[in-house]
């Protein structure tokens, strides 16, 4: 039989938002509020958190949003320092970054700890020279979107080519390739950024290798 | 103020309003606050939560230091007001001030946004609409495309039209973000491509018009206060001609440039066209003196930077009278009320070097002193020990100063940039001071094309 008067509620599938996760004191984890809106249903002290479980609903604007735990969260949920006096307000009005759930982790130690470990590159680790950020700001790698990245792994460089933009208080300029501690032409080994990061002056921007040493390897096959 | 108004109002007034701006701004806006007796609540990034004009008002954390995801935030905003249980909210100039999407938003979630009504919003915002009733209402216009252009090719063929050199403007443009001149009908697809890029990073709209530039014109504009009841009045004109790269430097009133003709002409046709579309609160519309002729550029729905030369003019509080227009209340004073006396100079002092291209400099400012002294008049929201986050925009501070004259008020503009200190960070002053002391300036040989004294 056909399905008839088919009406997706959109009650059944409200939005999701992930908390964000920071570092509290003892080794313990805030969660902190994603947004700004009216927050209730946190679980109870005691209770275990895990990554993408449910801790609570923010209302933004009459929409109910849930909240889950970010990946890498996990811990029991410890009691408010300053316990407020009197019955727990229904919900209560949060800003963004403002803690909404303590975590100890300790509980769920062996869980937690394969996920906090990731790959920290060694940026110029390997004896690559290193283009740096000439400015803070937010670096773009294409000069606009759907557009072709200004330089990729493998490609080779001279000074004054263009290797993205940085914005400062909105306002774009160009980086260009050059310095004296970096070879006249050199080959991308890696590009540090991703598109539009905010960058700190002397950020990492490229790792880059002699390209003239990497013409020498190719020519070599062939000895006069 | 009569008794009757001390009293009971008949017109309730906010008790608190949030403040949905950062900086130089939102300090002049909390200042109008506390006259009124009104509690503001600030929305704040996470870049400016611990800045010191933040210290001891309350605030909501509204999201991350960049805009799109704080100040340009329409949901948190709303939601912060609502659940600071703020009635009213203040734009300021930049971001959402003249975007008639969040302007309904607060409308419907029950908190009123000061500025104009949404309609003339849309209107006025989009600049060809805006062109098209100005028209109507026998202001002046620059000659370019009836709207919005669809593509680089129609773009150039209204500029082999209207003529060269064009300058490709942002249909939600403002403050000199998503503008490209082209010279020739070769430049013009770079242009376009260029304006759209920037206008789209800038205001996330990507629509373009396009106008015949003139250059060599001094830029000026009125300075319009409406009241929902269809009182109108102007506060005269200000003249922004110094400009960089379309970021005004210096502004004054009343402009050394104008004819006492013209400008009588032009301030009674442009609170004629103010009446004419509806309009409420303060607004200003912005001429190109053009051989003694004022043509129409466009209208900004909103309070400007530079609002406060024509404060000191008129002895007029804009924000405040901004705020209880909002709330109902009728013009405070009548056109005949207004009276502008003497000259007023207004410097933005940006945090950029000027050795450098002006490059902007984000960085903390180890110790700050404000000018004071007679006829000046200092807004900002900078201290010692400020950090100049690098997500905004770089202005520091206004300086404004007053004179009888012309010349008193450039000397005593010179004497208080010489008393500001910003250690930390390195700012426009010594431009300022340029310009200031440059004969070009002061005999008053100057036009857009050129800043004078460089």
């Amino acid at each position: 039989m056909p399905v008839k008067n088919f009406v997706l509620d959109a009650r059944l599938t409200p939005p999701v938002l992930r908390a964000r996760l920071a570092a509290g004191p003892d080794g313990r984890q805030r969660l902190l509020a994603p947004g700004v809106g009216m927050f209730r249903g946190a679980p109870d002290p005691g209770m275990l958190v895990g990554p993408e479980q449910p801790i609570g609903a923010l209302e933004i604007l009459g929409v109910v949003h849930h909240v889950l735990a970010p990946a890498g969260a996990g811990g029991l949920v410890v009691a408010p320092e300053e316990a407020p006096r009197g019955p727990a307000p229904a919900r209560r009005p949060v800003g963004f970054d403002d803690l909404l759930l303590t975590l100890d982790p300790s509980a769920t130690r062996s869980e937690s700890a394969a996920n906090a470990t990731g790959p920290v590159a060694g940026a110029g680790a390997s004896g690559a020279a290193v283009l740096r950020a000439p400015t803070s700001g937010r670096f773009y790698v294409r000069s606009g979107p759907g557009k072709p990245a200004f330089v990729k792994a493998g490609d080779v460089l001279e000074a004054g080519q263009t290797v993205g933009l940085i914005e400062v208080m909105k306002t774009f300029s160009r980086v260009l390739y050059g310095g004296d501690t970096l070879p006249s032409r050199a080959r991308v080994v890696r590009v540090c950024q991703a598109d539009e990061s905010d960058v700190a002056q002397g950020d990492p921007l490229l790792e880059v290798e002699p390209a003239d040493a990497a013409v020498d390897q190719n020519t070599k096959p062939h000895p006069a | 103020m009569s008794a009757k108004t001390r009293g009971t109002p008949a017109v309730p007034m906010f008790r608190r309003l949030m403040v949905a701006n950062r900086g130089e701004v939102a300090v002049r806006i909390a200042r109008a606050c506390d006259l009124l007796g009104i509690t503001p609540v600030f929305a704040t990034s996470t870049a400016d939560r611990d800045a010191g004009y933040l210290r001891g008002r309350e605030t909501v954390c509204i999201g991350a230091a960049r805009s799109p995801q704080s100040y340009l935030n329409m949901q948190a905003i709303v939601q912060a007001a609502r659940q600071s249980e703020c009635t009213a909210l203040h734009p300021g100039w930049g971001f959402l001030s003249e975007n008639p999407v969040f302007a309904a938003l607060c409308e419907t979630h029950g908190v009123t946004f000061i500025g104009p009504p949404a309609r003339a919003m849309h209107l006025m915002g989009k600049k060809t609409p805006a062109k098209a009733a100005m028209r109507a209402a026998g202001l002046a216009l620059i000659p370019g495309s009836d709207g919005i252009l669809d593509s680089a090719e129609q773009a150039r063929e209204v500029a082999d039209r209207v003529g060269y050199p064009v300058l490709l403007k942002a249909e939600s443009g403002g403050g000199g973000r998503g503008m490209r001149i082209a010279r020739g009908p070769d430049e013009v697809a770079g242009a376009y491509a260029d304006a759209q890029a920037e206008a789209i990073a800038a205001f996330g709209d990507g629509r373009l018009y396009l106008e015949r530039l003139i250059e060599g014109g001094r830029h000026v504009e009125i300075q319009i206060m409406a009241d929902r009841y269809g009182h109108v009045v102007h506060l005269g004109e200000r003249d922004c001609t110094v400009q960089r790269n379309h970021q005004k430097l210096l502004e004054e009133s009343p402009s050394p440039s104008l004819s006492a003709e013209e400008r009588e002409k032009t301030l009674t046709a442009a609170v004629r066209a103010a009446a004419s579309i509806g309009y409420v609160g303060a607004g200003t519309m912005e001429f190109l003196l053009d051989q003694g002729t004022l043509r129409f550029m466009e209208m900004n729905t909103r309070l400007q930077v530079e609002h406060s030369v024509s404060e000191v003019r008129s002895g007029r509080d804009l924000v405040v009278e901004q705020i209880r227009v909002a709330a109902g209340h009728p013009l405070s004073f009548g056109q005949a009320d207004v009276v502008l006396t003497g000259h007023a100079i207004e410097c933005r002092i940006n945090a950029e070097d000027p050795a450098n291209n002006f490059k902007p400099a984000p960085g903390k400012i180890v110790r700050w002193h404000s000018p004071t002294g007679d006829g000046v008049r200092v807004d900002t929201h900078v201290d010692s020990g400020y950090e100049v986050p690098p997500h905004y925009d770089s202005l520091l501070c206004k300086v404004i100063t007053a004179g009888a004259t012309r010349d008193e008020a450039a000397e005593r503009m010179i004497v208080a940039l010489g008393e500001l200190v910003c250690e930390g960070v390195p700012t426009t002053v010594p431009l300022h001071l340029k310009i200031l002391r440059s004969s070009a300036f002061r005999t008053n040989h100057y036009d857009t094309r050129a800043i004078p004294g460089l």
